[in-house]
C-alpha cells in the first residue's frame, strides 16, 4: 500500500527525564520520585509506523522477536520488521474489526480474535487463514496460545471461555467462566493453568486440563477487570482494571501485593506488560494518550512516553531487546515503537517479558 | 502445575478411566516429560499421541510386523522403535513432517523383542532378540558397532566341562537409570549385571523360585528393581552397590542371591503379568494382569509394606501394556483390541473457588470473631498499612518447580567426567539436550 511508510523519528515530542513535558500529570502519591534520571528505562521514539485506517487495538511481538503483529479495528492485520519498522504483510480474511492477536510460540502462527465471532490462525510467513475456529456466539475479544502452542484459549462477549484444540481446529472445553464479557485469557508458563479477566470485575484462574476452576481473584469493589497476565513465573498475575489502576496478585495467597496507579483507565480494556531492564517494569497504555512504566518493586512511575494524540489502546514489550511498540486510537492511527538508548554500563539490559527457559 | 495447587503430602493412585484413545496400539509409552505418548501398532505403525488434545499428531511407518516396544531419549526429541521384523529404528521428531521419516535403522538377526535408549545418549541401543541374545548397538561414528552381551565366564565353564553347549538365554534386559549397568534376567531365573562400556559381567543373582524372568523396570532412582516372571509373581529387590569400574584392573564379581523385599502376586486367580509400572516417585506399584477375558490393573502401595491398594478394572478386553506417567497420577494400559486407556485420579470440583473469599471445610465448626475484626478503622490508616505492606519485593521470574526432581535427576546429579563409564556413555552425544516440543503441524484447510 502507497500510504505505508515509516517516518523515523517521528516529529512527536520524546520525552526523556532531563525535559519533563510541563503538562505531564504528576501522580500525587509519587511526585517526589517523579521524574529522578537513575531509575527511568530512558526509552525514546524510534519508529512510527503508518498503515492502519481505524484505531488499533492490539499489538504483539513474536516469540522470536522478529515481527511485530498489529491488529485494527479496520479488520486488517499487519506484520511489521521489528528491526527496521517495514510493514511487510498484511493479512485480509476477517469481516470485522481485531479485537486481539496471539503468536504460537515458534512464531509460525498468528491468531486473531475478531467481532465476527470467528477466531483465524494465520501463517505469517504465507499470510494465508490455516484455520477458522467458529463458535463463539458473540464477539471474540482474547485469543491466546498454551507454551506448546498446541492448545489455543479464547474468550468474548458471550461470557465463555473456550479451549481449541489447534491441529484439529475443534473446540475442546467451553468455560461458562464469567457472567460479563470476558476481558482477556492466558495461560502459564507451562500451560496447567488459565486466567482470565472479565467485566464481571473477577480474575478467575483454572486448570486448563480438567477445566476446574482454582482460584477467584477478586477487589473490594470489583472494578472492571479488563486485562490479566501471568508473571514470567506464574506466580502473580498483573490484573488491568477500570478505576485507573493496575495491581499484582499473588495466586497463591490470593491477595494484592502490589498497585501501580497515576495512568488513566476508566472506559477502555488496555492491557499492562512486564518489562526487564536495569530495573523490573511494568508497561502499560493511557487514556491519557500516554504509555505509563512503573518501577516493578516500588510502584513508582519511572517514565511517561508522549506523543500519540489517541487513547493508547495497545502496546507491546519486546521479547528480547528494549523495545516497547504502541498504538492509539482514531485520531491517531500510528504505531509508535520506543527503544531506550544503549546503556553504557550493562550490556546485559533487556526487556522481556517471557521467562528464558 | 504451580506447587501451592497440589497438595504435597497427597500422592494418589488414579482410580478411573479418563478417556479411551481409539489407535490399534498395542504398546504405548509416555516420554519423559509425560506430554506425549508413543504407541505401536500391530502392523507395525508407530503413532505418538498428544495428552493435552489426546489426539494422534505423527504416524511413524517403518515397520513391517508388529511393534514389540517402545523408548523416548530423555528429552523426547527421539523415539525408538523395535519390531518383529528384526529392525529397530530411530525416529528423529525435529523433522517438521508427518509422516516422520526414519533416522536410523539397525537390523539383526532375529526378531527384537524389545529395544532402549542408553539413559545419556541416544546412540546407544540395547536390543534382546527372540533368540535369547541381547546387543548393544554402538550409533556413534568412533565406535559403531554391535556387540553381544554374554557371560563369558559360563561359556568357558561350558567348555572345560564340556557339556552341552546351551547357553542361557537371556530374556530381557534394560538399562538402569544411570547407565552405568545393564540387568539382564535370564530363562533360568537369574540376573546378570552388565557393565555398559566393558560389556563384561560384574554380578550374578540368582532368584529362587522366579523361573524364566519376563521383564523388569526399575523406580525413577533406580535403586529399586521389580521383575516380573514366569511363576506370576512380581517381585522388589532392592539392589546392592556395584563396584564402579576402573577402580581396580580385576574386579570381584559379585555372586550374591538376591532376596525380594516385597513379593506381589494375585492370590485368586493366579493371574500372570503383562506389565509393571513405578508411579513418579516410586510409591506406588502398578502391575496389568494378564486375564484373557478381563482388563485388571492392581495398584500396589510400596510405603505401607507393599500392600494391595485398589484394582482397577478396565472392562473385558485383556490388558497388553502399562505405563506409569513419569509425574502425574495417570497411567496408561493398552487392550489387546488396541485401545489406550488412560486412568486418571479425578479432583472434585472445589465450588468455593468461584467466590473470592470463600473458604470450604468439610465439617460446620463455630466461628469465633477476633476481638477487632468488626472494628471500624480509619481508612487512611488502612491505606498507609497497605501501602506499607506492599512495599515488600516480589519475584516475579524465579519458576518454583512443583515436580521437585525430576526424572532426570539421577543423570544431573552425577558428573560425568568424574566417572569413566558415565564419560564414556557421553562421548559423541546426542543432540537432546533441551526439553523438546513437537511442532504443531497445520496443513491449510481452508
Amino acid at each position: 500500500m502507497l500510504d505505508d511508510k515509516i517516518l523515523p523519528n517521528g516529529p512527536f515530542a520524546i520525552v526523556t527525564d532531563l525535559e519533563p513535558s510541563p503538562e505531564a500529570p504528576v501522580p500525587t502519591n509519587n511526585s517526589s520520585a517523579l521524574p529522578v534520571d537513575p531509575n527511568s528505562p530512558g526509552f525514546e521514539l524510534k519508529y512510527t509506523l503508518s498503515g492502519h485506517r481505524k484505531a488499533v487495538s492490539v499489538l504483539k511481538y513474536s516469540p522470536d522477536g522478529k515481527l511485530l503483529a498489529s491488529g485494527a479495528a479496520d479488520k486488517l492485520i499487519k506484520l511489521w520488521d521489528t528491526y527496521t519498522g517495514h510493514l511487510l504483510s498484511t493479512l485480509e480474511g476477517h469481516n470485522e474489526g481485531i479485537n486481539d492477536l496471539a503468536w504460537s510460540v515458534d512464531s509460525v502462527y498468528v491468531a486473531s480474535a475478531s467481532d465476527d465471532k470467528s477466531i483465524r490462525i494465520w501463517s505469517a510467513e504465507s499470510g494465508t487463514t490455516v484455520r477458522e475456529l467458529q463458535g463463539h456466539t458473540n464477539f471474540v475479544f482474547c485469543v491466546n496460545y498454551n507454551p506448546h502452542s498446541n492448545l489455543l484459549a479464547s474468550g468474548g462477549f458471550d461470557e465463555t471461555v473456550r479451549i481449541w484444540d489447534v491441529a484439529r481446529g475443534r473446540t475442546m472445553r467451553v468455560l461458562p467462566a464469567h457472567s460479563d464479557p470476558v476481558t482477556a485469557v492466558m495461560f502459564n508458563y507451562d500451560g496447567s493453568l488459565l486466567a482470565s479477566a472479565a467485566m464481571d470485575g473477577l480474575v478467575r484462574v483454572w486448570d486448563s486440563e480438567s477445566g476446574q476452576c482454582i482460584r477467584t481473584l477478586v477487589d473490594d469493589d470489583a472494578p472492571v477487570c479488563s486485562h490479566v497476565k501471568f508473571s514470567p513465573n506464574s506466580q502473580f498475575v498483573l490484573i488491568s482494571t477500570q478505576d485507573s489502576t493496575l495491581r499484582l496478585w499473588s495466586v497463591e495467597q490470593s491477595r494484592c501485593v502490589k498497585t501501580y496507579t497515576g495512568h488513566a483507565n476508566r472506559t477502555y480494556c488496555i492491557p499492562a506488560s512486564f518489562g526487564r531492564g536495569r530495573a523490573k517494569w511494568v508497561v502499560s497504555g493511557s487514556e491519557d494518550h500516554k504509555v505509563y512504566i512503573w518501577d516493578l518493586q516500588t510502584r513508582q512511575v519511572v517514565q511517561v512516553l508522549e506523543g500519540h494524540r489517541d487513547v493508547v489502546l495497545a502496546v507491546a514489550v519486546h521479547p528480547k531487546a528494549n523495545m516497547i511498540a504502541s498504538a492509539g486510537m482514531e485520531k491517531d492511527l500510528a504505531i509508535k515503537i520506543w527503544v531506550n538508548a544503549p546503556p553504557v554500563d550493562s550490556a546485559a539490559d533487556v526487556v522481556g517479558e517471557a521467562p528464558v527457559s | 502445575m504451580a506447587a501451592f495447587l497440589t497438595d504435597p503430602f497427597s500422592s494418589d493412585h488414579p482410580t478411573a478411566v479418563q478417556t479411551s484413545l481409539l489407535s490399534q496400539a498395542l504398546q504405548a509409552r509416555f516420554d519423559p516429560s509425560g506430554q506425549y505418548i508413543g504407541a505401536g501398532k500391530m502392523d507395525g505403525t508407530a503413532l505418538i499421541w498428544d495428552m493435552t488434545t489426546k489426539s494422534s499428531v505423527r504416524t511413524l511407518p517403518g515397520h513391517a510386523k508388529a511393534i514389540t516396544s517402545i523408548d523416548w531419549s530423555r528429552n523426547s526429541r527421539f523415539m525408538l522403535t523395535s519390531s518383529k521384523d528384526w529392525n529397530v529404528v530411530v525416529w528423529d521428531l525435529s523433522n517438521e513432517c508427518d509422516p516422520v521419516q526414519r533416522h536410523a535403522t539397525v537390523r539383526f538377526d532375529a526378531p527384537v523383542l524389545a529395544a532402549y535408549f542408553h539413559p545419556r545418549n541416544s546412540k546407544l541401543i540395547l536390543a534382546v532378540l527372540q533368540t535369547g541374545e541381547a546387543y548393544i548397538a554402538d550409533l556413534r561414528k568412533d565406535s559403531r558397532s554391535q556387540m553381544e552381551l554374554s557371560d563369558s565366564q559360563e561359556e568357558s565353564e561350558d567348555e572345560e566341562q564340556q557339556s552341552s553347549k546351551t547357553r542361557i538365554a537371556i530374556t530381557t534386559a534394560r538399562f538402569d537409570p544411570t547407565g552405568k549397568y545393564i540387568f539382564a534376567g535370564t530363562a533360568a531365573g537369574s540376573l546378570l549385571v552388565f557393565n555398559t562400556r566393558t560389556k563384561t559381567v560384574i554380578a550374578r543373582h540368582k532368584i529362587p523360585g522366579a523361573g524364566s524372568i519376563k521383564t523388569l523396570d526399575f523406580n525413577e532412582s533406580g535403586r529399586r528393581l521389580v521383575t516380573n516372571s514366569s511363576d506370576r509373581v512380581l517381585r522388589q529387590f532392592a539392589l546392592p552397590s556395584y563396584p564402579s569400574s576402573g577402580s581396580s584392573t580385576e574386579t570381584e564379581i559379585v555372586g550374591q542371591e538376591l532376596r525380594p523385599q516385597y513379593t506381589f502376586s494375585d492370590p485368586i486367580n493366579r493371574s500372570a503379568w503383562n506389565g509393571m509400572s513405578y508411579s513418579a516417585h516410586g510409591e506406588w506399584l502398578a502391575g496389568g494382569a494378564a486375564d484373557s477375558a478381563s482388563h485388571k490393573i492392581y495398584i500396589w502401595d510400596i510405603a505401607n509394606d507393599g500392600r494391595l491398594a485398589i484394582t482397577l478394572d478396565g472392562g473385558r478386553d485383556p490388558l497388553s501394556s502399562i505405563h506409569w506417567h513419569p509425574k502425574k497420577s495417570i497411567i496408561i494400559s493398552t487392550t489387546k483390541f488396541g485401545t489406550i486407556l488412560v486412568w486418571h485420579h479425578p479432583t472434585p470440583e472445589r465450588w468455593g473457588a468461584f467466590a473470592g473469599d470463600f473458604e470450604e471445610m468439610d465439617e460446620n465448626f463455630d466461628y469465633e470473631e477476633r476481638e477487632d475484626e468488626f472494628d471500624i478503622e480509619d481508612e487512611a490508616e488502612v491505606k498507609k498499612r497497605k501501602m506499607k505492606l506492599e512495599e515488600a519485593e516480589v519475584d516475579v521470574d524465579t519458576i518454583v518447580d512443583s515436580n521437585g526432581p525430576g526424572g532426570n535427576s539421577v543423570l544431573q546429579r552425577q558428573a560425568s567426567s568424574a566417572d569413566v563409564d558415565l564419560a564414556w556413555a557421553d562421548q559423541d552425544p546426542d543432540d537432546d539436550t533441551v526439553p523438546w516440543i513437537l511442532s504443531v503441524l497445520m496443513e491449510e484447510d481452508v
